[in-house]
């Protein structure tokens, strides 16, 4: 086993872990910091396969949404310490089956299809930010701009959405 | 094949059955997206093996992780927009208080 397996097989498995943790525990500030550890476990990953920009991308990005995210937790849950031990779940045994299949599924097609011969030569982590540069300012522009214009509709609806509406007077 | 490819991929897809469960059990809207985030993180890791052990000298792999980054970066903005003004009607973001969301 090499190292690089090791740290794969090490950070992916603390990324389920943490990732089962966030529907486990009861409170939910915990189930926020658990899927905040779940996404750095696999920025640790991306670090793990010399994938160093995604991998740092992953973290710095994640720390941010997770943080947010925990904020929002303790607004709009009845419970966010989970003092009471309220179960907020429903149709558990479906979703259980559901959630099992779609893993066997995937499995199943991970292990059993030919993906192909495996790359031997890797360019360093310099040269993969110099290619992703030349990548985002060539052939993926358009997508690269669309994706930035995306998310600025989407801050401004989500903003739109979430402002009180305005009680204007009617005129008698 | 490799064994590094492989582990990534089926802790991709432990990731996407972890996602799935959350995202059909919970009632909260927050915890939904909590496991969409989940499933978008299993396509993530995906994505990067992918990338790293059949085609690293096509940086189009990458592009695709960017992508998906993105549209996390959406479901949250767009959820969490949608979460206020659920909470500001209703006072509460639980799903099962939606009924009037059934078709």
């Amino acid at each position: 086993m090499t190292a690089q397996m090791f740290f794969i097989g090490f950070f992916g498995l603390a990324g389920v872990w943490f990732g089962i943790v966030v529907f486990r525990t009861y409170s939910m500030v915990r189930s926020a910091l658990a899927l905040l550890f779940s996404q750095t476990a696999l920025g640790a990953m991306f670090l793990s396969m010399e994938a160093e920009f995604l991998g740092v991308l992953q973290i710095m990005m994640m720390a941010t949404e997770m943080s947010i995210m925990a904020i929002f937790m303790v607004m709009f849950m009845m419970d966010p310490g989970g003092l009471g031990t309220m179960d907020m779940t429903h149709q558990k045994r479906l979703s259980l089956i559901t959630g099992f299949v779609s893993f066997v599924a995937a499995v199943l097609v991970a292990v059993f299809v030919d993906w192909g011969p495996v790359a031997t030569s890797f360019p360093d982590a310099a040269q993969q930010t110099v290619d992703l540069g030349l990548e985002l300012l060539n052939r993926s522009m358009l997508i690269f701009e669309m994706a930035g214009v995306t998310i600025l509709t989407s801050m401004i609806a989500a903003t739109a959405v979430a402002i009180q509406p305005v009680k204007r007077k009617q005129k008698q | 094949m490799s064994p590094e490819l492989i582990i990534a991929l089926v802790s991709g897809a432990a990731l996407f059955g972890v996602g799935i469960y959350g995202a059909l059990s919970q009632t909260n809207l927050v915890m939904i997206m909590m496991g969409v985030e989940l499933i978008l993180a299993g396509a993530m890791v995906n994505m990067v093996a992918f990338w790293r052990y059949l085609h690293p000298d096509n940086p189009a792999g990458q592009m695709f992780v960017l992508i998906i980054m993105t549209v996390m970066a959406i479901e949250m903005a767009v959820g969490f927009g949608v979460a206020i003004a659920r909470f500001r009607a209703k006072g509460s973001v639980e799903m099962e208080e939606a009924t009037e969301l059934k078709g």
